[in-house]
């Protein structure tokens, strides 16, 4: 490992650790209510109990296996459907021009303002939750897609042409390389924000899941449950984003290489 | 004396015209070149517009089989316009553009392009790089393979086939372009500045490969750039485009030894004699080309 390497581990460790100081400093000061900010220790102490006695007669294991579902699900749909759809729009003028309207439209709304409606259409099970969070996931990736389709330069696209390349074979051996960079880069930025949204989805009733914690935690004033809850979030979101950008380094392995 | 001379230039007339037939070339592999004869590709009256601004009128010209032309020019001479109608790139808004006595009608494995750029897939290994052309014409892997590897050791890229081209330095990037057009085996190359970004020292050893390559393919290569030295050490012909948008350019022939990749021709009297006539008329079009006598 090279010297910046380490000494980027390094910070990456440090930092969370000087919060974490920070937030045992603060807190053991007794410079705020533990009603507003519990104890590190307090937090971790509920994060114990939900994982051997489980939250509201549920396991936790049930509760993230229901979150994560409704994430994975949304966020797979969401991605290929939102990527395809952006670089047909990326490609095809025409195409775009009909999607052009409707999409930035609906691409300013809030997705908690979605929600009185989508309860009114798809009512407050998992098809509400899982669509809320597939419409951000789908508007990420068409706007990322589409950029990412026209990053082909000219000179590549005539180089694959004259050496006998269908628009089939231009697509797959051009465009689509092309634009993997922007994909992969959109597949972060809507891993984010489908997290984001599965807590505000959960909102939508239901009984199960890990937006379902913080939120019950919350109107009990069980501070420590909806630390633990954002802490478990915040790991599934470092972890996922971990593991994409992991992909996206050997996917798109000559990203930032070009000379 | 200089093979010098105004092209002449057929009148436009308004007649429907069809072009003439040329006679279909047969690739003809190694044999040093000699000019066979036969145009390979032919401009008959090619006119060139965007909306009201001419950047090509009635531009005609033949190039024959084996032969290297470059074409010389100051940038927005219109001299790229001619090699993207070659490519098929762009189509003529007058006149006809033949390549094997056939209308060019779009881009094609047949006329393959170097580009200033070298436009190679990053996500590409060299050796699929070059063997871009057989992998959309449905060949096998162990053909690929096979053409890569010959193409790749004829540029001097044998041991580097697995690497990608961020790997690669800027003369190797273009070793690579080049070879990958070769592996298309096209009828004429088409090369638009490809060395115009490199050192002097890459770009004159690129200049004696292409040449060495050309000697031992007997390649049709239009070659594009805006330096005199490179136009005639390359060149066996000359064609410098002034302004193609009144449709003339001269033409000068390069009566260079063989072999023509010899370092030393860049200090051969002719070579001194061609780059000061052309020196001139490029710095003033109007004068006569050569002070002490009449070319």
């Amino acid at each position: 490992m090279s010297r910046e390497k380490r000494a980027y581990l390094i910070v990456a460790v440090l930092s969370p650790l000087a919060v974490l100081a920070l937030w045992t400093f603060v807190t053991h000061q007794k410079a705020v209510a533990a009603i507003i900010l519990p104890p590190p220790e307090a937090v971790f102490a509920s994060l114990i109990d939900m994982l051997q006695r489980g939250y509201s007669g549920v396991a936790l294991s049930t509760h993230i296996g229901a979150s994560l579902t409704r994430v994975s699900v949304a966020f797979v749909l969401g991605s290929i459907l939102g990527t395809i759809v952006g670089l047909i729009r990326g490609r095809v003028p025409l195409l775009d021009a009909v999607f052009l309207v409707p999409s930035e439209v609906i691409r300013p709304i809030p997705p908690l303002g979605l929600i009185p409606l989508f309860i009114l259409w798809f009512g407050i099970g998992e098809l509400s939750k899982i669509l809320l969070i597939f419409v951000s996931v789908f508007l990420i990736m068409m706007v990322s897609a589409h950029a990412g389709a026209q990053s082909a330069t000219v000179d590549t696209l005539r180089a694959a042409r004259s050496m006998g390349a269908n628009s089939v074979q231009t697509f797959r051996f051009v465009i689509l390389p092309s634009a993997l960079p922007q994909i992969m880069t959109g597949l972060r930025v809507a891993m984010g924000t489908a997290l984001t949204i599965l807590v505000a989805s959960e909102l939508l009733g239901g009984d199960r899941g890990l937006g379902f914690v913080i939120l019950d935690a919350s109107s009990f004033f069980r501070t420590t449950y909806v630390f633990a809850g954002i802490i478990i979030i915040g790991a599934i979101g470092l972890a996922s984003d971990r593991l994409i950008a992991l992909v996206e380094r050997k996917v798109v392995h000559w990203r930032g290489k070009q000379h | 004396m200089a093979a010098q001379r105004h092209l002449q230039l057929v009148p436009r007339s308004d007649d429907a015209q069809q072009p003439a037939a040329v006679d279909a070339p047969e690739v003809t592999a190694s044999a040093p070149r000699t000019r066979s004869g036969r145009a390979i590709l032919k401009f008959d009256r090619v006119g060139f517009a965007y909306g009201s601004r001419t950047i090509l009128d009635n531009v005609s010209f033949e190039v024959e089989q084996g032969e290297i032309v470059s074409l010389l020019g100051p940038s927005g001479c219109g001299k790229t316009t001619i090699l993207n109608l070659i490519a098929g790139f762009l189509m003529p808004t007058g006149g006809f553009c033949l390549a094997g006595g056939r209308e060019i009608v779009g881009p094609g494995p047949d006329r393959g392009v170097v580009f200033q750029s070298a436009a190679l897939f990053d996500w590409m290994t060299v050796a699929e790089n070059i063997a871009f052309s057989l992998r959309c014409a449905h060949k096998g892997r162990r053909e690929r393979d096979a053409i890569a590897k010959e193409m790749g050791a004829l540029v001097g890229l044998g041991d580097r086939l697995d690497a990608y081209p961020y790997e690669l330095s800027g003369g190797m990037r273009q070793r690579v372009g080049l070879a990958r057009v070769l592996a298309a085996k096209p009828t004429v190359m088409l090369m638009d500045e490809p060395f115009s970004a490199l050192d002097v020292q890459t770009r004159e050893a690129l200049q004696e490969e292409l040449l060495r390559i050309q000697q031992h393919t007997g390649a049709t290569i239009v070659f594009i750039t805006h330096s005199i030295d490179e136009a005639i050490f390359l060149g066996h012909r000359v064609f410098l485009a002034s302004s193609l948008a009144t449709g003339t350019f001269e033409e000068f022939t390069v009566a260079l030894p063989q072999p023509r990749d010899d370092p030393e021709n860049r200090l051969h009297p002719e070579f001194i004699r061609l780059r000061e006539i052309i020196y001139r008329r490029m710095r003033n079009p109007g004068a006569p080309a050569s002070r002490t006598g009449a070319p």
